[in-house]
């Protein structure tokens, strides 16, 4: 089957490779999520020898549509009235919503588009004095738009209880919807395929911006792709570059495996994971800070407080550093481009510096598993070395995503007259490991484990 | 019904070919006929139209059209059947025949004796194309078949 591209090959992913060719496409959504940036940039994406016909109706004026579209990079201004053509169809519906097959076959005859959008067509369906007289019409602009060899789009406001109740729905081919959710003081927003007749999609609901150039969407991630890198069955060791850590777990520190750093704040987790990443510079291999707590300024500071050399800190250039402010953290986001920049970059470590950061941008407790589930199985299958903080805010040092990780460091602070600082290994999967408590010594030079108990 | 093939009919003249040449679409999709008619008048064909096999095959031998542009799934005789009669009918084997229709049906349309395959939905442009080429060359070699997609 013949697709149609968003434009996004993230989009294009989800929706198995794109809109089937030939099919009528219903883009769903309230006001502001989105729908006409969407199918701006999928007519963009889409200029051809046959031209798109995008149509107005009796929602958005023309003047207003053309003038937000040039703020898009997308853009492509030459293409307006030549291979993209503007056209109201306003005038038709209101002199009689009956009218509009018949003026549409008209333009279908006078222009032969590849791609047909109708923008707003909720805006029509509100316009017809009954429901008889809606689904007369809908029979016929159907019927007609199936027989030419079109792509058409309808966009409409409609929002999900009315999926079950419009004729509309009944004949599209494919429903998308656009969503937009409050959480905290930010707005998240979500692609939704709800139905696609013919073909495999990613279900679920996918996170996107809107950007100077469209539509960033990232695809909800619960397993690994089914392309790339297998699973690696050869073992092959590290070094932490944490003194004295190293020769605690019997077959050493392995390649591919995920590490949770739990612990309470000031208890050392940011320190280990730098490193754990400067080792990681030291041996050639590219490493990838994630973090939501130190800034790249403070981070710069910590590296020159221990002395370290400018080609070991971070922002080096071999180690890469993903700074978001956890206020604007948005996890789907974050963790794809974390998936990208280990695709780019030929990341071989990462840390993740705090995974309650991520935790706390989840929209609930389950996508959040999702989510640390997909970033452990890429590591594993793409043989990425990681760790992954964790602030012991509960006090017992457990945490909800302990089932996926390989190894856990249980780092801990003794109050007396001084803080005494601890590390413990509680888990380390296929391998023996010394489970004492030992003392995490953090000096001048950087952090180490005492040997003695 | 459509009555059986006559051996001793008169094949009488050769239909026109050229610009004007006469077009018999059979087909039951209102709008299929409808974008067909505009496109292939637009090019300078004219057209006239059969609702089912059986009225397809009578106006075949009646008009002597240059082309029989036909939908496999139609009422009473499906395409195909409409193929093979007018092919083996000494009154219309000369008339070309185009299979137009949803379903992938190349093959069938090949061993049915049909000139040319085209898949819906209907594109101008290959339609047109297609009904020049058959009307130039009409005869291909055994196996080969006129069409796209």
């Amino acid at each position: 089957m013949d697709r149609v591209s968003t434009g996004n090959p993230q989009a294009d992913l989800i929706l198995g490779g794109g809109f089937p060719a030939n099919s009528i496409n219903i883009i769903m959504g309230q006001p502001g999520s989105g729908k006409t940036v969407f199918s701006e940039q999928l007519a963009f994406a889409n200029l051809a020898a046959r031209p798109v016909l995008y149509l107005t109706t009796v929602s958005e004026p023309l003047p207003k549509v053309l003038t937000y579209l040039q703020e898009f990079t997308f853009a492509q201004m030459d293409a307006i009235g030549t291979r993209i053509l503007y056209e109201s169809v306003a005038d038709a519906v209101t002199k009689g919503p009956e009218n509009l097959p018949d003026r549409v076959i008209e333009l279908l005859q006078q222009y032969r588009p590849a791609i047909i959008v109708f923008d707003s067509f909720k805006a029509i369906g509100d316009l017809m004095p009954d429901a008889a007289t809606w689904r007369k019409v809908l029979y016929e602009l159907a019927g007609m738009l199936s027989a030419y060899d079109t792509t058409t789009f309808w966009i409409g406001e409609y929002i999900a209880d009315m999926v079950p109740r419009l004729p509309e729905f009944a004949i599209a081919d494919t429903i998308c919807e656009l969503t937009r959710e409050q959480h905290g003081t930010r707005d998240d927003r979500y692609l939704h395929v709800i139905k696609l007749r013919g073909s495999a999609f990613l279900d679920g609901f996918h996170a996107f911006r809107i950007g100077h150039g469209g539509l960033e969407v990232y695809p909800r991630l619960s397993s690994p792709p089914a392309f790339g890198p297998n699973y690696g069955t050869h073992e092959s060791r590290l070094t932490t570059g944490i003194e004295g850590l190293d020769d605690l777990i019997e077959t050493g520190w392995l390649r591919g495996t995920t590490t949770l750093v739990n612990g309470p704040s000031g208890a050392g987790k940011t320190l280990l994971g730098l490193h754990f990443l400067r080792e990681g510079v030291r041996h050639g291999e590219r490493g990838l800070l994630v973090t939501f707590q130190e800034n790249p300024t403070q981070l710069a500071r910590i590296c020159r407080n221990l002395g370290w050399r400018p080609d070991e800190t971070p922002n080096c250039g071999a180690l890469e550093v993903l700074y978001t402010s956890p206020v604007e953290l948005q996890i789907d986001s974050i963790v794809g481009e974390i998936f990208r920049r280990i695709d780019k970059s030929n990341v071989r470590r990462v840390v993740v510096d705090a995974l309650g950061d991520l935790a706390g941008a989840s929209r609930d407790v389950l996508r959040f598993r999702d989510h640390a589930y997909a970033l452990t199985q890429r590591f594993a299958r793409q043989n990425v070395t990681a760790m992954l903080t964790m602030e012991d805010v509960r006090g017992n040092g457990r945490s909800e995503v302990e089932p996926m990780i390989d190894n856990i460091l249980l780092l801990g602070m003794l109050l007396g007259d001084t803080v005494e600082r601890t590390i413990r290994i509680t888990k380390t999967r296929g391998s023996g490991h010394d489970g004492r408590r030992f003392v995490l010594r953090i000096t001048s030079d950087g952090i180490a484990v005492d040997k003695r108990v | 019904m459509v009555e059986p093939a006559d051996d001793n009919a008169n094949d009488g003249p050769e239909p026109m070919t050229g610009p004007g040449a006469l077009i018999l679409v059979v087909d039951r999709d209102p709008h299929v006929k409808r974008l067909e008619t505009y496109f292939l008048e637009e090019a300078g064909f004219r057209v006239e139209f059969a609702d089912d096999g059986e009225d397809a095959i009578e106006q075949a031998r009646r008009l002597r059209p240059a082309i029989v542009i036909t939908e496999i799934l139609v009422p009473k005789r499906d395409g195909l059947s409409v193929c093979r009669i007018l092919k083996s009918d000494p009154r219309t084997h000369h008339v070309i025949v185009l299979v137009l229709s949803i379903l992938a049906a190349e093959d069938r349309a090949r061993e049915a004796g049909a000139d040319g395959f085209l898949r819906k939905p209907l594109n101008d442009t290959l339609l047109v194309d297609c009904v020049r080429r058959l009307l130039q060359q009409p005869m291909l070699a055994e196996g080969q078949i006129h069409g796209s997609r």
